[in-house]
């Protein structure tokens, strides 16, 4: 607001001021203080918009922020130059420069993009928003939701059809009930128009096919959330160790290559060197997300299957899930005092102050282990490590690991800025610019191309960083995914449920029946022979179950 | 006006006849508005309170019968089916129970801890205008502010609760105090109690100085032991004030979610799940619309009574 129209403002507030005070009075007639009334109401109208054009200029003004950028001799300086490049002088069939190029024409738009709320959605902040906004105009809002509501808050809006958001971060796990549900939109016709199809074919082929469902791409894929098994060199290779787990068990200290394995060495390690080091540390707290991915995974390693195809009963309550709690239930025992309050970064400290020998958890946690991340004043609620150079990457014990969440961009179904959504997405997720995304040391963003898995600058971050690399890649291979299926999140927290009562001293054959039942209900609820449907083709993507990987069906991906 | 009633006026009444006319109209709404002034003043706000409040209530009660929910397409009408959902859900029952232990735990730990305070701190003394702010803080912290403060204490391994009783029993203590029964309970009625019982503390303080001297000093000219005091004078007096606190409370206490929400997430298993932190989850993360809306009534409807008998026997006295 102007200097003038605040000085209006103050006046035309004395002067009602005082006809409220005079009407009290009963000097004045009421007719007198209602038209007053009516002029500030009528004023408050008038200025409203003028207060909001002039607010628009402010976050304009606020959103022309600085692009954070490395040192251009760094690594990551050098993919940051890249991308610019890339963006504006091509190659110009690229996804990021047809992306660009074509936005410019949309100049004028905002776009508002969901992320979750602190680390990711720094990247946004500090790198691709500005970059993008310097590039082409168009200026995007950050709106930061905790990871539940990434899910919730969409629906929420999508129901009382407030146009809220353009773009949505969400778990590819999630993406047949928001298409269902008509939340978020196919993106097929703007990859045909906009996108150099090869760079689809550059996303790892476990990644490729996630953001499909009934035939149509609902986003593109953003993130790598592969787990993997990170464990102390020095710790498995200790000769003394090595000696006394061979007279004990009469095989080698190795990494472990099945869960019965992964109990005994974690076992071992801390009847060994606790408390100073623990055999294992696990994301086990009620409510956070650790449980249901640690559990699906061990399941499916073990031979269980959800449903049953035809009736759709659910089969939790089986050998294969009494297996999977007896092998959680020995790793909870053989970890850190307190592994059932555990979240991810608290999990994430006891491994870098170097109190596990061996965790399981995100891509992050490799370049953790390295003081990588660390560099960034961001990400300084972690400690700094103090195992650089003693880690080692590895599969999952049983082969298959979870490919747990992850996040897919989708374009919001009814966005009046669908065409600069959705190049937006394109230019993003492009191998140069992501490239520079899953660099950034603060990131949350994780490998997904082979582009990544194989850039010189990447694997010149740390002096293990192509062994890492390739392991996420060979994991990828190997992966399972979550339930990709409408009733994923009632499921899941079943699962939660499920597990921490276990944890808690109740049987596990009680609580897997009980599981059990409140899947068949929310199958029920969600009716019989749709679910039927939506497992059928759950079942058909690679990485549903462990006879049915990428590596399986002969399309893995070997790198060295 | 038409062309007979123009043909009646008076000649020469022109200008002045169509001003009258005017002046007539005028005041005759100046009447109405005159009469009607006060309805108009609160009818902003009647307005207001009826789309955001009374509106939403309908529409809820449409939704009880109907199929809402997200992941289901279509609002068919489904009968009682919603609350039968609701009520046969074993995690509500559960749900139900732990909120009534919860809630009950809690104020009637905030009330005692609360009256103890307020007597400590009717009578003034050197540096209560230090310490009385102090006591005061935690209620205008956010509840989830507060859940996220007891949860770092109280985690293992990094929380230091666990380090502190060690050394202060002189041996190792392992509890956890957020994932094992009863300590979850324990830490959620501390949690809740560090939070509210200041507002215990200021309402029955404002209570306790409402009390005349005269009555204490006519106590003791009687002979009455301390215990006498507090019992026939005080607390009878403050009860009304009591009351009112209590019923506050308990009506906020049974809408407990914040503190689950971060400090447990309501497990283990159900174990904590209070009936707002179902309703949530069916509602806002499952988005069970329907179910949850038929649970939300269900809930009201348990909580009237409750309310209701807290209401008359706060009023009683009055009515005396």
């Amino acid at each position: 607001m102007s200097d003038g129209s605040k000085r209006d403002e103050r006046a035309f507030l004395k002067g009602l001021s005082g006809d409220v005070d005079a009407w009290l009075r009963g000097d004045t007639s009421r007719r007198t203080f209602l038209t007053r009334l009516a002029q500030l109401m009528g004023g408050a109208a008038l200025t409203g918009p003028i207060v909001g054009m002039s607010s628009a200029g402010r976050a304009s003004a606020a959103g022309a922020v600085k692009v954070e950028l490395a040192p251009p001799d760094t690594p990551l300086g050098k993919a940051q130059v890249a991308a610019v490049e890339a963006s504006t002088k091509g190659p110009t069939d690229g996804s990021a420069y047809r992306a660009v190029q074509a936005a410019k024409k949309l100049k004028g738009a905002t776009l508002n993009v969901t992320y979750e709320s602190g680390l990711q959605a720094l990247e946004p902040k500090n790198y691709s928003g500005p970059q993008w906004q310097e590039l082409t105009g168009i200026p995007q809002n950050v709106i930061e939701l905790p990871h539940p509501d990434q899910y919730s808050k969409p629906i929420a809006e999508h129901i009382a059809n407030s146009g809220a958001y353009d773009i949505l971060d969400i778990e590819p796990a999630w993406i047949p009930s928001l298409a269902n549900g008509g939340v978020i939109q196919p993106i097929d016709e703007f990859v045909s128009k906009y996108m150099n199809t090869a760079d689809l074919d550059d996303y790892h082929p476990l990644y490729k096919y996630l953001p499909t469902y009934k035939g149509k791409r609902w986003g593109v894929f953003d993130d790598g959330d592969q787990l993997c098994l990170y464990y102390r060199k020095d710790v498995i290779g200790d000769p003394k160790l090595q000696q006394a787990y061979k007279a004990k068990y009469g095989q080698a200290l190795r990494v472990p290559q099945s869960w019965d394995e992964y109990s005994q060495v974690a076992q071992f390690i801390t009847d060994q060197l606790a408390p100073k080091v623990y055999g294992t540390a696990n994301f086990r707290k009620a409510g956070s997300p650790g449980n249901q991915f640690a559990f699906v995974q061990e399941f499916r390693a073990n031979g269980g299957a959800f449903f049953d195809p035809q009736t759709m009963k659910a089969q939790l309550n089986s050998p294969a899930g009494l297996k999977t709690f007896e092998q959680m239930t020995a790793q909870n025992k053989a970890s850190v005092p307190g592994n059932n309050d555990l979240d991810a970064v608290a999990q994430w400290v006891a491994w870098l102050q170097g109190k596990v020998a061996m965790i399981y958890s995100w891509p992050p946690t490799g370049r953790m282990s390295e003081n990588y991340s660390q560099r960034s004043k961001a990400i300084n609620f972690v400690p700094k490590s103090e195992i650089v150079g003693k880690v080692g990457y590895a599969p999952m014990p049983g082969g298959h690991g979870e490919m747990a969440s992850g996040y897919v961009k989708s374009l919001v179904a009814g966005s009046k800025n669908a065409e600069a959504a959705y190049l937006f997405m394109q230019w993003v997720t492009s191998p140069p610019v992501s490239l520079v995304r899953v660099m950034l040391p603060y990131t949350l963003r994780d490998p997904y191309r082979l582009s990544h898995y194989k850039s010189p600058l990447y694997r010149s971050l740390w002096p293990a960083a192509v062994e890492y690399l390739v392991t996420l890649n060979n994991s990828s291979n190997e992966a399972v995914l979550d339930m990709i299926m409408p009733g994923w999140q009632d499921y899941a927290l079943s699962v939660d449920r499920m597990c921490t009562a276990v944890w808690a001293g109740q049987d596990a054959k009680a609580a897997l029946q009980r599981a059990a039942g409140e899947w068949d209900a929310v199958t029920q609820k969600l009716g019989v022979e749709k679910q039927r449907d939506a497992y059928q083709q759950f079942m058909k993507l690679p990485g549903a179950y462990p006879d049915h990987t990428i590596a399986t069906m002969g399309l893995g991906v070997k790198l060295t | 006006m038409n062309q007979q009633r123009a043909a009646e006026a008076p000649a020469g009444a022109g200008v002045s006849g169509r001003s009258r006319g005017k002046s007539g109209r005028r005041g005759v709404v100046s009447a109405w508005v005159d009469q009607h002034f006060g309805v108009l003043l609160v009818l902003p706000a009647v307005i207001l309170i009826v789309l955001l409040s009374a509106y939403p209530l309908v529409y809820s009660l449409w939704v009880d019968f109907v199929n809402y929910d997200f992941q289901i397409p279509g609002h068919a009408f489904v009968g009682l089916q919603n609350f039968k959902d609701a009520i046969l859900d074993p995690v509500a029952g559960t749900a139900l129970v732990n909120t009534v232990v919860l809630s009950s735990a809690m104020v009637a730990l905030e009330l005692v801890l609360g009256l103890l305070l307020a007597v400590a701190m009717v009578r003034p003394f050197r540096g209560r205008g230090i310490v009385m702010p102090i006591f005061i803080m935690p209620l205008f912290m956010s509840p989830a502010i507060v859940g996220q403060f007891w949860g770092l204490l109280l985690q293992r391994p990094f929380g230091p609760t666990d380090y502190v009783l060690s050394q202060v029993l002189g041996h190792p203590v392992t509890i956890s105090w957020l994932t094992e029964a009863p300590w979850n309970y324990l830490a959620v009625v501390l949690a809740d109690a560090w939070q509210w019982t200041p507002f215990m503390f200021v309402i029955l303080l404002a209570g306790l100085t409402s009390i005349s001297h005269e009555l204490y000093e006519a106590g003791q000219l009687d002979g009455a032991s301390p215990w006498h005091t507090f019992f026939k004078i005080t607390l009878p007096l403050v009860a009304p004030i009591l009351l009112l606190a209590v019923a506050f409370r308990l009506l906020d206490a049974v809408k407990l979610f914040d503190i689950i929400y971060i400090m447990t997430g309501g497990g283990p298993g159900t174990d904590t799940y209070t009936a707002a932190f179902y309703l949530y989850e069916r509602g806002f993360q499952e988005f069970h619309l329907s179910q949850a809306t038929a649970g939300s009534w269900i809930f009201l409807i348990l909580t009237i009574p409750v309310i209701t008998v807290l209401v008359r026997r706060l009023l009683r006295p009055e009515a005396a």
